[in-house]
């Protein structure tokens, strides 16, 4: 058989490693069982790798279905989500977890400064010898105000990138979610 | 206009549908279900859709395989055939199909016999 259709072959049955051996070798079969009709009906092997698609996104297809069954928990699944994830190129596993912790808790923090900078500023204003907010951004600055000010400012900054990583987050979940469906169908 | 998104919604929704009713009438293997499906351009699907879909059908067991020598010297094919489970889940589903379509043609009739409000 033609050289670039056992390459594909190869990538495929790659690609697919989550899965039992024998699962492997019978869709491998399958498929080059097709691309030998394909052949004999006169397609090139261009047209046939073209008509298939790219290895990696035809093995994301059998493992995206794999995954989406309703069977017990196995190892091999835990496997083919993994797989899944690296095959969309990485990061499913991280970058959801990241975002979404990063984002809500820079917000946090954004508003949390501010505030602290406020009780500093009153606590020097009465004189509370307020003991725990202490100020350890630049260390020339000791005016309360001007560390109020840069407090606000700090805040602001904070919750710009905490709203930009939710804006990533979102925007993230829903290219994956679009790829899914274009996988489904 | 564009219905793509509303007719690949469809798609998805039927495809299953639409395979174990060729199947149940007799046996085929993929590229043939492939090729059948696709005289009809709202079913057309490509093979990373075709193959994990009977993948799955397979284990959750409405469907069994084999695999069957060619004579043309073509390599061996793998078949799929309907088991009881399957034809069970087929007449199921073909008795919902047939709700959704008496819904639409009443829907379409309606109380109003038909009358289409200006």
């Amino acid at each position: 058989m033609d050289k670039f259709l056992n390459e594909y072959l190869e990538q495929v049955e790659k690609c697919l490693k989550p899965l039992a051996v024998s699962e492997r070798i019978d869709i491998v079969k399958e498929i080059k069982s097709e691309m030998v009709e394909l052949q004999s009906e006169g397609k090139t092997a261009e047209e046939i790798i073209e008509r298939l698609g790219k290895p990696k996104e035809l093995a994301k297809a059998y493992l995206g279905d794999l995954i989406s069954q309703n069977n017990y928990f196995s190892w091999n699944r835990v496997l083919a989500v993994c797989a899944f994830y690296s095959l969309a190129g990485f990061s499913g596993l991280f970058v959801i977890p990241t975002l979404g912790i990063v984002a809500p808790v820079f917000i946090f923090c954004a508003i949390i400064t501010p505030i602290l900078g406020a009780i500093k500023l009153i606590d020097s204003l009465v004189n509370l010898g307020f003991p725990y907010a202490s100020y350890i951004g630049f260390a020339t600055i000791t005016n309360p105000l001007a560390v109020f000010v840069l407090s606000i400012l700090t805040g602001v900054v904070l919750y710009l990138i905490g709203r930009g990583s939710w804006k990533l987050l979102i925007y993230y979940i829903k290219a994956i979610s679009k790829t899914k469906r274009h996988l489904s169908v | 206009m564009n219905v793509d998104d509303w007719k690949s919604q469809i798609k998805r929704g039927t495809l299953e549908f639409c395979i174990l009713l060729m199947i149940s009438k007799k046996p085929h293997y993929g590229y043939e279900i492939i090729n059948e499906l696709d005289s009809w351009s709202i079913l057309a699907a490509k093979e990373s859709t075709i193959y994990p879909l009977l993948r799955r059908l397979m284990k959750d067991d409405f469907l069994s395989s084999f695999w069957q020598e060619t004579s043309e010297g073509l390599p061996p094919r793998k078949y799929y055939t309907i088991t009881d489970k399957g034809k069970e889940y087929l007449a199921a589903m073909t008795e919902e199909w047939n709700n959704l379509l008496a819904a639409i043609e009443g829907i379409k009739g309606g109380k109003n016999n038909g009358q289409i409000f200006e």
